[in-house]
């Protein structure tokens, strides 16, 4: 009975559903606020994530008659499903996460991937040839970016020997922060980088490019659907984020200041910021690439990368 | 296999209306087909039907962007038909606002450019840095936008001797802050990943297409209406025509930015060699019978007044030929062998302003379908 009822709190409220809504919610507002910042406007104060939310579901469902479909109608759900979930693997408040397995990575790997399948079956469905031309590109952003972002892994699983996000972090509270592991720090890099594309941030929010496809897949949502997007999208923000500080940046640490314990939660958070703030600064200092640059550059550069640290790893003992 | 990709009227990358039908095949575009008169408002009819103080109200509103140099090229005219030379003064008042209109609607294209290629910070940045030159219009005319500083015979507001400071102050802002752009544009490499090799106009097709503006000067061409055919006070002023040679959209861009630093130095010459004396002699409204063209060079190329006066206090007819419609030609050599992706910064290559282009296009939109009528058409449909 506690086994369920512990499931149930852990997915809906902590480190679930609710305290991810809430914090991604508001690590997405500090982002738009620096964004403000550095581009020299003022920025929306950064409670407006809230705000757009509570509009977004309060307003009426329209659905395109070309876009009634089931498919349309639930992938938002799948993605704020699937990617809540990887939340449930990853180290918060330390290093064993709220759900145990043997090779978390797995899954996780494979949970990421749902919502950028969903986005693409939302543009497909939604019978628009902006949200088809924003599909068709994301296929391609996820070949792109995916293969680089395994290679990372495997690179950081090499070095630990173990498929579990709990080990890495306990290999890292002895070892020192993989980071700075010279032979994973391109792997580290890498991982970063594909991130970025995960994130669909400029250069590389290709998929979404508004100057060209308007809004890509996401084009014919809109009133709640397109608010649970906003949500999956904002909670991958820190779930992605969260992934990369458990596997290259020691994960969440207690720490004793002045008797005082801080939590690991604290820890997390900090981190996750800092990788979020990296994102924004990095987006808001280039120009968005074309699709078949982006492909080059993963392919080429980023994979280079990674693999340098995978041999490394497996070559330098 | 070819299928049409429609972009606009309404789409995000237009600012303004007007249809483009793109024939693609897959990512490449095979054709391209321009459909024109969107923002149609009859103001060639409408002028015709005002008198000559009222119209330059008018002519004044057939562009937001680059107001100044219509009223100018207007009342250019109008002075040719009343042989009335305005006073020497007044002619270096026009070439300061329209110098300055120029800096503006250059920093807007290079925000605008920039939006399109997403990077918004740069937009953003050139914005902030447009509202400098914004703030100089104000202090001179009154009126950050529509300046209404022309009139038939001068201008109605002198630069006066205690605005000068500040002007040059902020000239000093904007000439740092364009020489760090021109930087920027030149050695980004993501800016460079999109713009160069883009929608290149070759210089053969720049002169077949009768090109104008830094759309010409970017492919080699050097044509300036203002040092070819000077008008004005232009004569007086000295400046270098700014050419590149690429063609592609890195090139227009450097053309616009260079054209900035030109215009930053006409200004602050135009400040220091401006004479004193009356800015304006009165004309009268009843012009002779007599036609006449006139040219000034926009910001965006040639922009061409031909008006036609018959006695009265009214015109005959006006006729307005502005730079975009003269571009419009160039645009499928720019497109066709391109990519999808390339569509908006290319199509912002040209610096298109519709809302002045489209007076004359007839659309016939009752059949559900665009098409352009010819005259003699419409008026056997009237029948």
């Amino acid at each position: 009975m506690m086994e369920v009822v512990d499931f149930v709190i852990n997915s809906l409220v902590f480190p679930g559903l609710l305290f991810v809504s809430l914090v991604g919610l508001l690590y997405v507002g500090i982002d738009r606020k620096v964004t403000g910042h550095m581009q020299h406007r003022i920025g929306p104060p950064i409670w407006q994530e809230y705000l757009d939310m509570g509009k977004l579901l309060s307003k009426e469902d329209i659905t395109p008659s070309a876009a009634q479909s089931f498919v349309f109608n639930i992938v938002p759900l799948v993605s704020l499903g699937a990617i809540v979930a990887v939340m449930l693997f990853l180290p918060v408040t330390s290093a064993q996460p709220a759900l145990i397995s043997v090779a978390d990575l797995i899954v996780i790997i494979y949970l990421l991937n749902i919502p950028a399948i969903c986005v693409m079956l939302g543009g497909y469905s939604s019978g628009s040839p902006f949200g088809a031309s924003g599909a068709g590109r994301y296929v391609v952003q996820l070949l792109s970016y995916e293969f680089v972002f395994i290679l990372a892994i495997i690179a950081v699983v090499a070095r630990v020997g173990s498929l579990s996000l709990g080990t890495v972090v306990v290999y890292q509270a002895q070892q020192g922060w993989l980071v700075l592991d010279w032979r994973l720090l391109p792997a580290a890099i890498a991982a970063l980088i594909a991130a970025q594309g995960k994130l669909l941030r400029v250069p590389f929010d290709i998929p979404e490019a508004e100057s060209e496809i308007v809004h890509g897949a996401l084009t014919e949502y809109s009133g709640p659907k397109l608010a649970i997007w906003r949500l999956a999208y904002d909670i991958e923000t820190i779930v992605v984020a969260g992934l990369l500080v458990a596997l290259f940046f020691g994960g969440p640490t207690t720490y004793v200041i002045g008797g005082t314990q801080i939590p690991g939660v604290v820890d997390f958070l900090i981190k996750t910021l800092a990788i979020v703030l990296l994102t924004t600064t990095l987006r808001n200092i280039m120009a968005r690439l074309r699709i078949d640059q982006a492909l080059k550059f993963y392919w080429s550069f980023a994979a280079l990368l990674a693999i340098i640290s995978l041999v490394l790893v497996l070559a330098v003992p | 296999m070819t299928f049409v990709l429609p972009i606009g009227p309404q789409h995000p990358a237009l600012k303004e209306p007007e249809f483009f039908r793109f024939e693609v095949k897959g990512e490449e575009i095979v054709d391209v087909d321009i459909h024109l008169g969107y923002a149609h408002r009859g103001i060639e009819e409408a002028l015709s039907r005002r008198n000559y103080k009222h119209n330059i109200y008018l002519s004044e509103r057939i562009c937001g962007i680059c107001n100044v140099v219509h009223t100018t090229t207007y009342c250019q005219a109008v002075e040719q038909l009343a042989g009335v030379e305005p006073p020497e003064r007044a002619k270096y008042i026009r070439a300061i606002i329209m110098e300055l209109e120029r800096i503006h609607s250059h920093l807007l294209w290079l925000g605008i450019a920039a939006f399109q290629i997403g990077f918004n910070t740069l937009f953003m940045l050139a914005w902030r840095d447009r509202e400098y030159v914004m703030d100089l219009r104000e202090m001179i005319s009154g009126s950050r936008v529509h300046s209404a500083t022309n009139t038939i015979g001068g201008v109605r507001r002198d630069v006066k001797t205690e605005h000068v400071p500040t002007i040059l102050r902020g000239l000093e802002k904007l000439e740092r802050s364009t020489k760090y752009y021109i930087n920027l544009f030149g050695s980004d490499r993501t800016i460079l990943a999109r713009c160069t090799n883009l929608g290149v106009l070759s210089k053969k097709d720049a002169i077949k297409f009768c090109a104008v503006g830094p759309l010409a000067r970017a492919s080699d061409v050097k044509t300036d209406i203002r040092a070819d055919d000077p008008y004005g006070a232009y004569d007086a002023l000295s400046f270098n025509v700014v050419i590149e040679r690429e063609g592609d959209v890195l090139a227009k861009g450097m053309v616009r930015l260079r054209e900035i630093l030109e215009s930053i130095r006409i200004v602050r010459q135009a400040l220091k060699e401006m004479p004193g004396g009356p800015i304006r002699t009165r004309v009268g409204l009843q012009m002779p019978p007599n036609e006449t063209v006139e040219r000034t060079e926009a910001p965006r190329g040639e922009l061409l007044y031909y008006i036609r006066s018959n006695g009265t206090d009214t015109p005959e007819r006006v006729r307005v030929r502005t730079p975009t419609y003269g571009n419009f030609a160039s645009m499928k050599s720019m497109f066709v062998g391109g990519t999808v992706a390339e569509i908006p910064i290319v199509m912002w290559g040209i610096d298109p302003c519709f809302g002045c282009n489209d007076r004359v296009t007839l659309v016939d939109s009752r059949t559900g379908k665009t098409r352009i009528v010819s005259f003699d058409e419409l008026r056997r449909r009237r029948k």
